[in-house]
This record gives C-alpha cells, sequence and structure tokens, in this order.
C-alpha cells in the first residue's frame, strides 16, 4: 500500500505550496466571472448609416426603426451613397443602408423596389450579421410585409430557447479551466522533482512506476472535481444557468477528461530536462486542443484535414458531451459514444505516462 | 589606506541577527580567510562588501570607496565568485568570457594578460557550452571572469565546494599567484588545508566575530570545532569474506566517451568502502548503474545478489541510496520524509512510528520532529538524508558526496553515524573529495579517467606509492588524469 504514502506526500506538498492552493481557488473564479461577458460572438452595436433619397414617411419609419434595434447604433444619414462610402473606408461605419427614390411609391405599386445594403466585412462575421440583421428588420414591416423578403421558412429554436450565448459558453467555459488547471499542475510536478533532485531518491527506492504516477493523477481529478463544482455554482449564482442534464454525467465527463490531460502533462513531464521547456511543449499543445475543439468555432466548418484531427481530441468528445449535457439535457444514450472515446484516449495517455517515466536509463 | 574596513557592522534579516558588531582589517595584498559554520554570516559579509547588500548599522570600506555611498567606484574594483557558479550554462566558455568583460566595460583582449594564467588552462575549450564542463573547468572560468576587468579585490565564497582535491589545490596555486600580484583576496573555505593556505583568517560564528589571527592560531584556539580529534580505529567488527558487491568489467560508455571504462572489483559485507576519484572520473556513473538508475553498456555486476542489468529493481529493494543533490524533500517535514521513505519500501504505520521516535532520540533530533527540511541546517538535513537512507535496514548503503560543504565537526558527527550503521551490518559505500574521511575507509578505490587505477586499504595504498597521507596519494594519482577531467 506504497500508494498512501505516496499520495499523502502529493497532498502535502500541493497544501504547502505558497502559490499552487490559491491559483487553484482563484482562478476557475476569475474566468466564470469575467469571461462570459466579454466572450460573445453576438454582434451588436454595429454603426449604421442610412442614405435616404426617398424622404418618404415610410423611409422615415423605416430609420425609427433601425434606430430603436438594440444591434444597430444609428450614425445619422448622408446625403449621397459616395459620402456613406467614404464613412465606412474610414471605419466610422459598419454598414451603409441605401433607399432609392420612389421606394415607397413603387411599393405601393405593387412593384419590386430594391434596397441597397453595402457592408464593412472585414470582420467577416459583423459584415455578415450587420446584413442579415439589417435585412430582417426591413422585412418586419408589420404593417407593410414585404413579400419578396419574406421569410420562406419559419424557425423553431430548439433547447438555448432564448439564444443566450452565456448558455452556450459556459460549459466550454469550464472545459477551459480544465484543460489549463489539469493540463499544467501536472506538467510542472515530475520536471519539478527533476530540478529539486528529489527524484534520484525516488527512482533508487523499489516503488512501482504505475504506483508514483497514479499518487500524481490522483490529487489532479480531486482539482478537477473542485473547479467542476465551482463552475457549475457560479454559473447559477452569478448568470441563472444551470445544467438541463444530469450533473453526474458532467462530473464523469470532467473526470475523464483530466485523466486524459494529467496524463498528458505528466508525460511531457517525463520527456522534459526543465520547467521552461514543459511549460512552452504544453502551451503549443493546449493552443492545438484548444483550437481544434470546437470551443469556439464549429468543427464541421473546419477543413477536412482539420476535422479529422477532431477524432482523437479529447477537447472535442467533452466539449460535444458536455453542451450535450449542459443544454440539451442529454443522458447516456446521447454522449455514450464521447463516454467511450474519452475512456479510451485517457487510459491511453496515462498508460503513456506510466511507460515514459524512467526509473533506469 | 587598508585594502578592507569594516567597522561595528551589522545585518538583520527580520528576527534573525546576521552580522552583529563585526569589525576587522584586511591589508593590501593579503589572502584573508572566512570560516565558520553553516549560516554564521559570511555570505552576508560578503554581499555587504561587494554593495550587494546595504548594512543596517556600522561601516565597510573596500580598496579606500564606501560600500554604501560609493558603490559604482567599487563595483569596478571588486571581483566577486559566488559560491554557486555564477556562468552562463548556455554560453560558450568565450563567450562567458566576453559577456563579463562587456558589464564591467573592458575587453578580453585588455584584461587578457591578468587572466592568462588562469584561463590558458581552459582555453581550448573556448567554444564548448560552460554547462558541460567539469567542476573544476567551471571554477576556473569562474575566477577568468572575475578576474577579467582587472579588480585590485577578490571577494570568493566557498570556491571549492565540490571541487575534488586536485582541482582545489590548482585553483589555490593560482590564488597566491595572484596576491604576488598586489591582489587582495578574501575567502570563505570549510577546508582545512585552504585555510591554511590564507595569512590571517576570522572566525565567524553566529554573526560575531570570535577570533582573528594566523590559521595556526585559530585552528588551535578552536580545535573543538575546526580539528576536531579523528575517530578511534574499528576494531571489533566482525570481518566477512562474502561479497556484496561484485563488478566485473562495467563499463558505460555515451557515445564513443566512455565515461566509465571497464572497471571491475568488489565490496565485502559490512565494509566502509570509499569509492575516490577526481570530478568527472565517472564516479557518479559507475553508483547510478550500481543503484539500477543506469543500465550498464557492458559488463557485468551483482548487488546484494542480483544482477544490475536485469534485476535492478530487486537491487532497490536491498539497497538505500543518498544522492549528491540533497535528497529530502524541503516542503515536508522530518517526520512524513521518513513516513514516505518508510512506506515506499513497504514498512507498517506502527513500526514506522516506532522506528522514528527511536531514530530521532538517536539523533537528539525528537524537538524537530515536525519541522519542515526546508528550515534545518544543512548538516542536520545531511545526518537526516543518512539516517533515512537506510531506515529501513538495507544491505548496502550508497552515499554520494554525503559531507559537501558542512563543517569539519558536523562532518565527523556523520561519519560516526555511518559507522553506528556498519555495526548494524550495513555495507557502506561511499564517495567523499575529504580525504580525512577516505582514511576512515576499511578500502578504497581511486578512479582516474574512468579506470579504478588503484584499490586497497588506505595503509596500503600509502605503503605503495610511498606517500604519507591520504591526500598525497589521491593527487598523485589524479594528477596522471590525461582526459580533460570532464
Amino acid at each position: 500500500m506504497t500508494i498512501k504514502y505516496l499520495l499523502q506526500k502529493e497532498f502535502l506538498q500541493i497544501i504547502r505550496n505558497p502559490f499552487l492552493p490559491k491559483l487553484i481557488i482563484v482562478f476557475p473564479i476569475m474566468i466564470m466571472c469575467v469571461i462570459p461577458w466579454v466572450m460573445n460572438m453576438e454582434v451588436k452595436n454595429i454603426v449604421v448609416r442610412v442614405v435616404d433619397q426617398d424622404h418618404s414617411s415610410y423611409s422615415q419609419q423605416l430609420v425609427h426603426r433601425l434606430e430603436a434595434s438594440r444591434y444597430f447604433r444609428f450614425a445619422g444619414c448622408s446625403a449621397t451613397y459616395e459620402e456613406a462610402l467614404s464613412e465606412i473606408r474610414r471605419g466610422h461605419t459598419d454598414v451603409a443602408l441605401l433607399i432609392p427614390s420612389g421606394y415607397h411609391r413603387d411599393l405601393q405599386r405593387g412593384e419590386h423596389p430594391q434596397l441597397f445594403i453595402a457592408a464593412n466585412a472585414v470582420n467577416g462575421t459583423k459584415g455578415a450579421m450587420g446584413n442579415a440583421y439589417l435585412t430582417s428588420i426591413v422585412s418586419e414591416d408589420p404593417a407593410n410585409p414585404l413579400p419578396s423578403l419574406q421569410q420562406k421558412a419559419s424557425t423553431l429554436v430548439l433547447y438555448n430557447k432564448h439564444q443566450d450565448y452565456k448558455l452556450f459558453m459556459v460549459p466550454a467555459l469550464l472545459a477551459l479551466v480544465m484543460l489549463l488547471m489539469t493540463g499544467f499542475l501536472p506538467t510542472l510536478n515530475i520536471v519539478g522533482e527533476k530540478e529539486a533532485g528529489t527524484i534520484e531518491q525516488i527512482n533508487v527506492t523499489p516503488v512501482s512506476k504505475g504506483a508514483f504516477i497514479l499518487a500524481k493523477l490522483i490529487p489532479y481529478w480531486l482539482i478537477a472535481f473542485f473547479v467542476a463544482t465551482v463552475c457549475l455554482l457560479l454559473a447559477k449564482a452569478l448568470y441563472g444557468l444551470s445544467s438541463v442534464g444530469s450533473v453526474a454525467w458532467i462530473y464523469l465527463l470532467a473526470m475523464l477528461l483530466a485523466l486524459f490531460v494529467s496524463s498528458f502533462g505528466l508525460t511531457i513531464s517525463n520527456f522534459s530536462s526543465n520547467m521552461q521547456q514543459a511549460v512552452f511543449v504544453m502551451w503549443f499543445f493546449i493552443v492545438f486542443l484548444m483550437l481544434l475543439s470546437g470551443l469556439f468555432t464549429p468543427v464541421r466548418s473546419m477543413p477536412m484535414w482539420a476535422y479529422a484531427t477532431t477524432y482523437i481530441n479529447p477537447m472535442h468528445y467533452f466539449i460535444d458531451a458536455i453542451r450535450t449535457v449542459y443544454i440539451r439535457g442529454g443522458g447516456f444514450r446521447e454522449i455514450y459514444p464521447h463516454l467511450i472515446a474519452l475512456s479510451l484516449l485517457g487510459s491511453t495517455m496515462s498508460l503513456c505516462a506510466v511507460t515514459t517515466y524512467r526509473k533506469n536509463e | 589606506m587598508k585594502a578592507i574596513e569594516v567597522h561595528h557592522l551589522s545585518k538583520r534579516y527580520g528576527a534573525v541577527e546576521a552580522l552583529k558588531d563585526v569589525s576587522f582589517e584586511v591589508e593590501k595584498g593579503e589572502i584573508f580567510g572566512l570560516i565558520g559554520p553553516d549560516g554564521a554570516g559570511k555570505t552576508t559579509l560578503f554581499r555587504i562588501l561587494c554593495t550587494l547588500l546595504k548594512p543596517d548599522g556600522g561601516t565597510a570600506t573596500v580598496d579606500g570607496f564606501d560600500t554604501v555611498r560609493q558603490m559604482n567606484a567599487i563595483r569596478s574594483r571588486v571581483g566577486y565568485m559566488p559560491g554557486r557558479f555564477s556562468l552562463y550554462q548556455d554560453l560558450t566558455v568565450e563567450e562567458n568570457l566576453r559577456f563579463f568583460a562587456t558589464l564591467f566595460g573592458t575587453t578580453v583582449e585588455e584584461g587578457y594578460e591578468s587572466v592568462r594564467a588562469i584561463y590558458s588552462q581552459i582555453e581550448r575549450f573556448k567554444d564548448r557550452r560552460a554547462g558541460a564542463l567539469s567542476g573544476g573547468m567551471k571554477q576556473k572560468l569562474a575566477l577568468s571572469c572575475a578576474l577579467i576587468h582587472q579588480p585590485s579585490v577578490l571577494v570568493l565564497d566557498e570556491p571549492t565546494t565540490g571541487v575534488d582535491p586536485v582541482s582545489r589545490k590548482e585553483l589555490w596555486e593560482m590564488l597566491t599567484s595572484l596576491r604576488e600580484r598586489g591582489l587582495t583576496i578574501i575567502a570563505s573555505t570549510p577546508y582545512l588545508d585552504e585555510v591554511r593556505c590564507c595569512e590571517r583568517v576570522a572566525f565567524l560564528d553566529h554573526g560575531e566575530i570570535r577570533g582573528i589571527g594566523t590559521p595556526g592560531e585559530i585552528l588551535t584556539t578552536f580545535a573543538d570545532i575546526f580539528n576536531p580529534a579523528g575517530l578511534s580505529p574499528l576494531t571489533s567488527r566482525q570481518k566477512s569474506e562474502e561479497n556484496v558487491i561484485e563488478v566485473e568489467h562495467l563499463v558505460k560508455a555515451f557515445g564513443a566517451f566512455h565515461a566509465v571504462d571497464d572497471i571491475s572489483f568488489s565490496v565485502r559485507r559490512g565494509e566502509i568502502f570509499g569509492f575516490l576519484g577526481a570530478n568527472g572520473a565517472g564516479k557518479t556513473t559507475a553508483m547510478h548503474m550500481l543503484t539500477g538508475l543506469n543500465q550498464p553498456t557492458s559488463g557485468k555486476g551483482r548487488v546484494a545478489g542480483f544482477d544490475i542489468s536485469t534485476e535492478y529493481e530487486q537491487i532497490k529493494r536491498h539497497i538505500g541510496y543518498m544522492s549528491q543533490r540533497f535528497s529530502l524533500y524541503e516542503d515536508l517535514t522530518v517526520s512524513e520524509n521518513i513516513r514516505l521513505f518508510a512506506g515506499i519500501y513497504g514498512m507498517k504505520d506502527e513500526e514506522i512510528r516506532r522506528k522514528t521516535d527511536e531514530m530521532l532520540a538517536q539523533l537528539r533530533f525528537s524537538d524537530h520532529k515536525n519541522d519542515l527540511v526546508r528550515s534545518l541546517p544543512l548538516g542536520w538535513k545531511q545526518k537526516l538524508a543518512f539516517s533515512v537512507s537506510i531506515f529501513h535496514e538495507p544491505e548496502v548503503v550508497f552515499l554520494d558526496e554525503p559531507t559537501g560543504g558542512v563543517d569539519p565537526a558536523t562532518r565527523r558527527q556523520f561519519w560516526e553515524l555511518i559507522r553506528e550503521a556498519t555495526k548494524r551490518g550495513i555495507t557502506v559505500f561511499v564517495t567523499t573529495h575529504y580525504m580525512d574521511e577516505a582514511e576512515y575507509c576499511d578500502r578504497i578505490s581511486i578512479m582516474v579517467d574512468g579506470r579504478i587505477s588503484a584499490i586497497g586499504t588506505p595503509d596500503e595504498l600509502k605503503e605503495r606509492f610511498h606517500l604519507p597521507d591520504m591526500d598525497s596519494v589521491f593527487t598523485y594519482l589524479a594528477r596522471q588524469a590525461t582526459r580533460s577531467s570532464d
């Protein structure tokens, strides 16, 4: 039962560290308090200019509707289209709306007059969204529906009914905190013992490699458990969000991800000769794990070769599964492929951590 | 004007008084030694002289300049070699020297004459990274870097800790030749032979000067500390003919370099076996193979009856080990460390508790059971590390330079512990750079260039080479090294 003594040592070392316990507590709290407010893909405050050549009551109404919208900031009217374009060029305006003269009249005659929208698409999303919002405002005239622009399909929003971006982000942030906490701490662990010289003392003892590595992994499971709890509680307290599905699945997923990430960290630690090296290598991989996981961008819009990597990216399974549980209320039936994949990746990586730890060179 | 004048100097770190009313003077061109146990305040004093620290009270002048008000003048006149090598490990030898020259606004060419005697010895390795040098060479480079700006005062803080006797002698020969050029040297050292190379020494203890005088005067006045009576020869010990370590034609090669080059020897059960050699002779590599940390390239070896190439995990059950670098967990307490290592060897809680109390009582250390290891003085850490390494009653214990950097009195206590262990039937395999310790061993081997060039009892070796003591035997053999001490 050497594991008991090894575990005791690991916990004492984490608790006695002047910095780690503070980090473990403060880091998830900071992330949950700050990031949901700023990590927001919703496009707001699009600066819009109108070139009203129609000067009708109808065009006036349109402008009022723009002003009232929370998506737009009305920057005023320009006299000519060229003037509006130069505003865009100077970066003062995102979208310009041109209402041609006789627009209202043509509309009443039953003709199909056209509005013209010019959008600055340097930020592609912003340009496209501005365009879409503007189109929907123009077409949303209750008194005078535009037949040509009327929606041909009706949309039923499933799951995230209010399309709240925070609800989408909270599980992702949990994943992010887990990745950083259970990834970097173990990376620093073994290489830290190498630098202190204590690893040599351990290596001349008959301790088994498995027990030594397991004793290093278990504390990170507990940290993962703690971090997940903090994130879930804060989401409830600060944003009133809670999981639709069972929390038990979320914890299970978190444990499986922690198994992979901390084993990965220990593996890197095994190969590194100093802390700098270990941290930079880990950082390199974390960026890939994170950006190729669907954390911020949908994986299906990635090129095929990049999408292919998501099959071995545990972060991808984790994000997908946790969103399924948290937002859609999925259970075992929905996430079992993810659970299997995560278990496989996690156990492979932990085996890797044990075999790459060399007691004898 | 004196080279260094110190008047009523004091310095505190919180509640700790590092220096209390220290006064002394050093003449120009003198070699002045500063001796005393760990934590006596030597490094604090050096740092004040080098203007790296401000004193709380009193004044110090170097070359006539005040250490507080005229820092810049002092900095260009002082060469400082801190205890741990101050070199950039990733820069080459030449780049290091060039860098330090630039720091002081001079060039290597300008200062070359003043370092030539030393630098020429390592110049052929000028394209090698400093990190890849041996201890002795690093020391020569560090000294060159400290001298490149032609300082008038040289401050050396334990320059020879962890360096083999031959390299130490070379360093002091260099220092003596520097003095002849008018350089003032102030140095601290734990080695008595080096203390005797100084013209005058000050004994600093707990921040106070206890005495200043010639080495002879100080070493006699404080003989109980610096010159403890040698251990009485061990007599009543049953000698066993059984070999507990057997090595035949052992080789460890790193590429074309043979760190250990075909060594064969055996160690008998219950023996104290001294494994000597200069820095880089291959001692640590050989020891790593015996303890199962490293695989031999070729050759055979058995430790405690197990083969070192195939059964190394079984060997680990039957040995204890104390590495050169400090081997206990600094952030665990004394009893937590004992508990961890005892637990790893499969001892039961009850047994651990009982033995821990016994052991600490024997060390008279029970009061410090719950102290963090970090807070203990170095000598205590080493005694504790040794006690932990034999806590599980191994057949053999391997000690890699266990007494580096501690004062003679503590070293003597350490060797008493080693003897206690042999009485319990534990075989001791020890490396050391202290030749007085070599005399305590039953048998000795001396490694030169990866090979064992002599093996036998201390008396046999002295007789064979017709030399009076182990120090001369070692120096004689180590000087025959051809490989560039790396």
